[in-house]
């Protein structure tokens, strides 16, 4: 499994090249393709899903599961009355930045393990700070706290975490098999603690991040401590996002119990609650209004920015800022396309097709690298010599790319029939274009100017863009983009999948959170706008890869992902 | 009701077709006949009556308001029509129209309609008989290549696919499709198959189809070679943009 780190634009459009021969100009299956990719017509064959093993497998497996339970199951028959897919062709799909190939329907979430634990990783995920809890132990239980009374309470909290008794008698526990994914580290920005505490518990800073990048980290969030807590996958996919904190608070004031020796009936086992509850509490995502319902750490909460700073590209290719913002694309168009929008919003399967087109066959990578030099060339800018935007130099970057991305697809009949719905290219190019302004300015204000400026002259130049409230959005947004005003305008990476008019269209909030980690890349910063998030997703022994995620998502469709979690395997039956 | 010719920026023959399409300056090509153009849209038997969901309104016993007295019903309102369809899908290869054409197209043009705009497809809600006419205009006009265009209810996939060899948009349920030099159709919209062949008339050859399109492409007028176009919309981002941004 090779790894691209394409750096400038001609090595970038020769990967998009390479992923279209590879998807048209080549057999997958049975499907006996061979097209010139800049060809303006083909042969369609209209073989069906007999081209494709994987829709082969499908059907087999339909048909002994409708055997099986004596009811109809899957059938690629029953599409449009005995026409099934495949009257075009089906082809395969590159994994941006990697060689790995695939089918499309490996790309599905529920297909995916990868992209499954992607999900599972944010949302058993919550930062709890520890100084007002020692203020408390310190100052009104007169408690000694110590390196080693904090490492001896880790000891106990990495028991109790998952689901270990530590207080009571004839208590129940879960089995650390089914919740082996569990576990608390700490980072500080102070060096002193963080030598006296033990290794196993700490997330070092120094370690994780370029020398930079550390000194900023460490500087922001000053000399505090704080805890990285996962709780077990099984846990929050039983209950919801809502479930971490509590799942969290429960057990860490019962280990502040044990650990320091506390009464468990005492008024200030409230004061250590209240902290972890609520007053220490980082959640990854904010609650969401009545109207959508939902509790904190799900993925309607998530702004954009804390979902820059979960994905940790940015640790090992800080020169590369268009690999981040490609790794970052790919991880929220996943999570906000496919599960936000497609499940938890509307329940189609279908949103898989918008989030797969960008982060497949390197088609925004190669607007990307073009973008991105278009702008520095022009502006002499490069990574953290940024120039401050102003509404020509936006309008300049912003029609470069638009019309670059357009042409893409001019130029390469493939490259259009891959894209073959109108939102999945207009937020490519948008994609493209808005994270390229936001890498040349350091701004991801100025990037979102450029995404509707793009947006404009997408439809006005092919005469259609995407869907109804898909383009309701985008002739909208150029409004909001600088409004400062609370009710209408905000920090880019302040926004998120619920920021009003952001919240029903699919192909955008993938899109803007690439726009902001075209921002915080472009100044050469180590975090977009959380530390602690960013830090504490900086742990390889996190189950998903947050640093590799097309990578991570093709080893989920060759099913080659073995860092799944929250199985229930060991509790049922072997087959 | 009198409307004022529509106006559009860019000098090329792009711009030129947008404004015609407008402003309903388009060229009848070809016949449908109203039986037939019944069989393509596939909402009631050919010949048979409008079927409808009130009476008609002089009958209703309405009562008088202002709202009333201004506007005029149209043919399809007044007798009681149902509310009904037609969708086109036109090829990204130099079709004649494009969705937001055929939007403006109706709205600009015509009455009591409902348009609705995608990238791949394009449709216009009316009352049935309302509908119809539209839908006849747009389908014997120039604004239409029957080898580029399709009517398309349902699986309206191949707006941007590669055209077939014969230079036909490709249609997954094959309701349309090149025998001799005509396009004929024999299913609906919805791919239900008709009990006859509709001559949709020849497709535009590749020459006639560049001239006539609405859709900048490179290799035919690429939309960086039209500036008067690109600097109007750059205009309507930047003021939508100022708009935005009013520090108080």
């Amino acid at each position: 499994m090779a790894h691209y780190n394409f750096d400038t634009e001609a090595n970038a459009k020769k990967h998009f090249i390479t992923a279209m021969e590879v998807k048209y100009g080549k057999e997958w299956g049975n499907n006996k393709q061979a097209d010139d990719i800049q060809q303006t017509t083909a042969k369609y064959l209209r073989l069906g899903t007999e081209q494709n093993p994987r829709k082969m497998e499908m059907a087999k497996i339909g048909a002994e599961i409708m055997k099986k339970r004596g009811l109809q199951a899957y059938d690629p028959l029953l599409h449009l009355a005995g026409i099934p897919l495949g009257q075009r062709q089906l082809t395969p799909y590159t994994l941006g930045g990697t060689d790995i190939v695939c089918d499309g329907d490996d790309l599905h979430y529920v297909n995916n393990a990868a992209m499954q634990q992607e999900w599972d990783d944010i949302r058993r995920t919550c930062v709890v700070g520890l100084d007002l809890a020692h203020e408390t132990l310190e100052k009104r239980l007169g408690k000694e706290v110590t390196p080693e009374s904090i490492n001896y309470y880790l000891e106990v909290l990495n028991h109790a975490m998952p689901g270990g008794a530590i207080v009571q008698e004839h208590m129940v526990e879960t089995h650390p098999a089914m919740v082996d994914d569990c576990y608390v580290k700490v980072f500080t920005g102070d060096d002193a603690l963080k030598d006296e505490l033990d290794p196993q518990f700490v997330i070092d800073i120094d370690k994780m991040f370029r020398p930079d990048h550390a000194a900023q980290i460490k500087a922001s969030m000053g000399k505090s401590s704080f805890q990285a807590v996962h709780i077990p996958t099984v846990v929050s996919r039983t209950a919801d996002g809502g479930q971490t904190s509590r799942w969290m608070a429960m057990q860490v004031g019962m280990s502040f119990i044990s650990a320091y020796h506390m009464c468990a009936g005492e008024a200030a086992v409230a004061d250590l609650a209240f902290t972890a509850k609520h007053a220490g509490l980082i959640e990854m995502s904010e609650m969401l209004p009545a109207r959508r319902a939902r509790g904190p750490n799900e993925p309607g909460g998530l702004s954009f920015g804390h979902m820059c700073d979960i994905v940790q590209t940015s640790r090992k290719f800080r020169d590369d800022p268009c690999k981040i913002a490609l790794e970052t694309c790919a991880a929220a168009m996943m999570l906000y396309d496919q599960i936000w929008l497609g499940g938890y919003m509307s329940g189609g399967v279908g949103f898989t097709m918008y989030a797969t087109a960008a982060y497949t066959n390197n088609t925004v990578d190669d607007n990307l690298y073009a973008d991105t030099e278009y702008g520095w060339d022009t502006y002499g800018t490069s990574i953290g010599n940024v120039k401050a935007p102003t509404l020509d130099i936006i309008k300049d970057i912003g029609t470069w790319g638009a019309l670059y991305g357009l042409e893409l697809y001019e130029n390469y009949p493939t490259a259009l029939e891959d894209h073959f719905g109108g939102s999945q290219r207009a937020t490519v190019i948008s994609t493209a274009t808005g994270a390229a302004c936001a890498i040349t300015t350091g701004n991801s204000n100025a990037g979102l100017s450029a995404w509707y400026l793009s947006m404009y002259l997408h439809k006005e130049a092919h005469g259609r863009l995407g869907f109804f409230g898909y383009d309701l959005q985008d002739q909208c947004g150029a409004t909001n983009v600088f409004s400062y005003q609370s009710d209408e305008g905000l920090l880019a990476e302040m926004r998120g999948a619920n920021y009003p008019n952001y919240a029903m269209n699919v192909g955008h909030q993938g899109g803007y959170t690439t726009v902001c980690t075209g921002g915080y890349t472009g100044r050469g910063d180590g975090f977009a706008i959380n530390p602690l998030v960013k830090t504490c997703f900086a742990d390889d022994l996190m189950n998903f890869d947050f640093v590799e995620v097309r990578e991570c998502f093709g080893k989920g469709a060759l099913r080659e992902y073995d860092r799944c979690a929250g199985e229930r395997a060991f509790v049922i039956p072997a087959k | 009701m009198a409307y004022k010719p529509q106006y559009y920026p860019g000098s090329t023959s792009v711009a030129e077709n947008r404004r015609n399409h407008m402003s309903n300056n388009v060229q009848k090509v070809r016949e449908i006949s109203d039986e037939d153009l019944t069989a393509c849209l596939g909402h009631r038997a050919p010949g048979s009556d409008y079927p409808s969901t009130h009476p008609p309104l002089a009958e209703m016993g309405e009562p008088d308001c202002p709202i009333r007295q201004i506007v005029t019903p149209t043919p399809g309102t007044a007798a009681g029509d149902r509310v009904r369809y037609v969708q086109w899908a036109d090829s990204m290869y130099n079709a004649p129209a494009v969705p937001y054409w055929r939007s403006y197209h109706a709205a600009i043009n015509h009455r009591g309609v409902d348009p609705g705009t995608l990238s791949g497809r394009q449709v216009v809600e009316a009352r049935e008989r309302d509908m119809e006419a539209v839908a006849k205009e747009q389908m014997e006009t120039d604004m239409t290549c029957p080898g580029l265009a399709g009517l398309r209810g349902a699986t309206v996939h191949g707006h941007s696919c590669r055209l077939q060899e014969d230079g036909v948009m490709f249609d997954m349920i094959d309701r349309r499709r090149l025998e001799g030099d005509v396009i004929i159709q024999d299913k609906d919209q919805v791919g239900v198959p008709l009990d006859r062949k509709v001559n949709l008339g020849k497709p535009m050859t590749t020459a006639e189809a560049n001239k006539k399109t609405t859709f900048y492409r490179v290799g035919n007028v690429a939309y960086r070679d039209d500036p008067e176009a690109i600097e109007w919309l750059q205009k309507v981002w930047e003021l939508r943009t100022i708009y935005g941004y009013q520090p108080k």
